[in-house]
């Protein structure tokens, strides 16, 4: 079985600081996506699934329309398997509901001025980024038990929590935890290989967090400072 | 739940706790506080909300993270919120091993732990860091002791485990010249037998970390340790000498009996005086003057104590030093040693061991140098009789510092007097 771990925002820095083993494997780094103008979510897991840059044509799309980004499974290399099972991936198969909400809480507490709603907003914004990575994480763990070729799980609580919570050292300590955790039962049948990868990492701004212009991997080998295009082959190739 | 302040009040006893990677320190630590509701109560509940949000069970290592963070930021000041109490005292809780900073405290002797807890995991048993621990545990002549068999419910908590690993502990230990006062089996994640019994393991009939730590005792206050006054000058006032220096420990009054070492001369107290001032008595930390009742010639450098708890005066000494100097330290070329105000010249007379102070491995290879941040066990010679303590009875005149070209190379402590 083939697993990708699609880790939205996982920054290099904190999976060295927190020395997360099972995230790091045997040879890990950062991606490079210098080709890109900006680190933008749907562009890069396009991209990454479709092994083509699509940043002009996702962006074509518009800033609105682009969420709703659905590549068909034959654009993708997902289509090389016979039995794949993807959750939750942004341009594929996300969960647009709860995503939307997540962005549209995100743009609400940065146009509040008053603290008081902005507490609140947070409380519900956390809530329901771990209530929906609670979710995906079972889902991932049960389809790591079933008769499929290819899993790839997308967790967003990296992303999400950080946008809001940077720098709250010990959350995000606790999340990468939780994360490489997750990496550690993907080794616990002998003939699966894990591929971690995040579309970009996070820098943090004050006591919040925004994308930083390069991703994190890591396999059973040498990928040498890899574009995220190029997993679709190494991934096939497997 | 407490309330991050340190109570002054209360009586205090520094520990560190020690231990191979991932045996459970953080663990350990993490219960310790949060059994004994020593963690703020609001950043306990962001702690529990968070692993409950995540779907996970309450981790006791992010109690330690929250800890080393508020550390890293600069929140916790030296001591504050690091501590955990009991009825009985509080109890503070140190660097550990590993960190290049906590090795240099305690061999310079700025900071010293006065227990320790040496924990060893119940699968694994004794590991390399294992080994490296007790070295440093042995090196400073830690005295106060508990092993814990850590993770007893990964086997069964079975009795027979507890003490194959019981046993290999104390024959390894003794080796280094370590006594254990306690070995106690314990699960820090679920709490077996850290303040109360554990039901999972009927078998065991001694106590918990807790009441063992509080069996412990501190170290003496250094007002109650043994008088040591090294004196630092003389100052005639017309026909008064003033023999004047800083009480490393203990207390002196008039018409206290007092020897001078290392001549041996016995006198007695006729005034202590502090800035012209007559007061009869002067205790550790203050600098005062002192005026015997025999006119004796008395020099920098002589001790001044009492007659019942004498230091020793030796020209051998038994010492571990940090070396802190980028130049190496060839220990075939005579240095300064500094003890208090005396100040002579010694060689080394033998390197017994050297380690990496980072990684605490024993360096093998070249004897005869001693690098930046390596830790050396050496037998001293010194040019003439120096007095001395073991560190660990009376430190004031028990460290010291060696010094090239007026520079400090490294600092030290005594071990054992020959």
């Amino acid at each position: 079985m083939i697993i990708v771990l699609a880790i939205d925002a996982l920054e290099y820095d904190l999976v060295e600081e927190f020395n997360c083993k099972n995230l790091k494997q045997d040879f890990y780094g950062k991606t490079n996506i210098s080709e890109f103008s900006q680190p933008r979510t749907m562009v890069l897991w396009s991209s990454f699934m479709t092994g083509e840059n699509k940043e002009k044509e996702v962006l074509s799309e518009g800033n609105k329309e682009m969420w709703n980004k659905k590549w068909d499974l034959k654009e993708t290399f997902f289509s090389h398997f016979k039995n794949p099972i993807i959750l939750d991936l942004p341009g594929f198969n996300y969960d647009l509901e709860v995503h939307e909400k997540s962005r549209k809480d995100l743009k609400s507490f940065f146009e509040t001025e008053l603290q008081e709603d902005k507490e609140k907003i947070r409380k519900i914004y956390n809530q329901d980024a771990f209530g929906h990575h609670r979710k995906i994480k079972e889902a991932f763990l049960t389809a790591l038990n079933e008769n499929h070729d290819f899993v790839l799980g997308y967790f967003s609580v990296a992303d999400v929590i950080g946008h809001l919570n940077f720098g709250n050292k010990l959350m995000m300590k606790m999340i990468y935890k939780d994360l490489d955790d997750l990496a550690a039962k993907t080794k616990q049948k002998e003939n699966n290989t894990l591929i971690v990868l995040s579309d970009h990492g996070m820098k943090s701004i004050g006591q919040f967090g925004d994308h930083s212009h390069y991703g994190f991997w890591s396999a059973n080998k040498d990928l040498n400072n890899p574009k995220i295009t190029d997993f679709y082959n190494f991934i096939t190739s497997l | 739940m407490g309330n991050g302040k340190m109570n002054q009040e209360k009586e205090h006893l520094k520990l560190v706790i020690v231990g191979h990677i991932d045996h459970g320190k953080s663990t350990l630590i993490g219960r310790l506080f949060y059994d004994t509701d020593s963690l703020p109560e609001d950043k306990m509940e962001d702690i529990k909300q968070t692993c409950e949000a995540l779907g996970r069970e309450l981790e006791f290592g992010f109690i330690m993270d929250h800890l080393e963070e508020e550390r890293e930021q600069g929140i916790t000041i030296d001591t504050a919120q690091t501590f955990f109490n009991t009825d009985k005292r509080e109890y503070i809780i140190i660097d550990a091993p590993g960190h290049v900073e906590f090795i240099k405290n305690m061999i310079t002797g700025a900071s010293q732990a006065e227990a320790a807890i040496l924990i060893v995991d119940a699968e694994e048993g004794i590991k390399e860091q294992t080994k490296r621990h007790s070295y440093v545990l042995s090196m400073l002549g830690l005295k106060q002791i508990i092993a814990v068999v850590n993770k007893m419910d990964l086997v069964d908590y079975k009795q027979e485990r507890f003490e194959e690993i019981k046993k290999d502990l104390l024959n390894f230990l003794q080796d280094l010249d370590i006594k254990p006062n306690y070995v106690i089996p314990i699960t820090a994640k679920q709490g077996d037998n850290i303040v109360k019994l554990s039901e999972n393991m009927k078998w065991y009939n001694g106590v918990t970390i807790l009441e063992s730590l509080d069996s412990f005792k501190p170290k003496p206050s250094i007002c109650d340790s043994p008088l040591r006054l090294p004196i630092q000058d003389i100052y005639k006032v017309g026909d008064k000498r003033i023999n004047a220096g800083r009480i490393e420990s203990g207390r002196i009054k008039k018409d206290d009996t007092i020897v001078i070492l290392p001549e041996n001369k016995i006198t007695k107290v006729k005034s202590v005086e502090k800035y012209m001032e007559d007061i009869s008595e002067a205790k550790a930390g203050e600098s005062t003057g002192i005026i015997t009742e025999d006119a004796l010639f008395l020099d920098r450098g002589m001790v001044i104590c009492h007659q019942d708890n004498k230091p020793r005066v030796t020209d051998t000494i038994e010492t571990n030093i940090f070396w802190i100097s980028k130049q190496p330290f060839d220990i075939s070329k005579p240095i300064t040693i500094k003890i208090a105000t005396q100040e002579v010249k010694c060689t080394v007379e033998k390197m017994i061991k050297k380690i990496n102070s980072s990684t605490l491995e024993t360096i093998e290879g070249d004897s005869n140098i001693l690098n930046e941040l390596e830790v050396g066990s050496i037998i001293l010679k010194t040019e003439k009789p120096v007095v001395i303590d073991d560190f660990n009875s009376v430190p004031g005149i028990g460290r010291f510092v060696l010094e090239e070209d007026q520079n400090i190379c490294a600092g030290g402590i005594i071990t054992k007097i020959k």
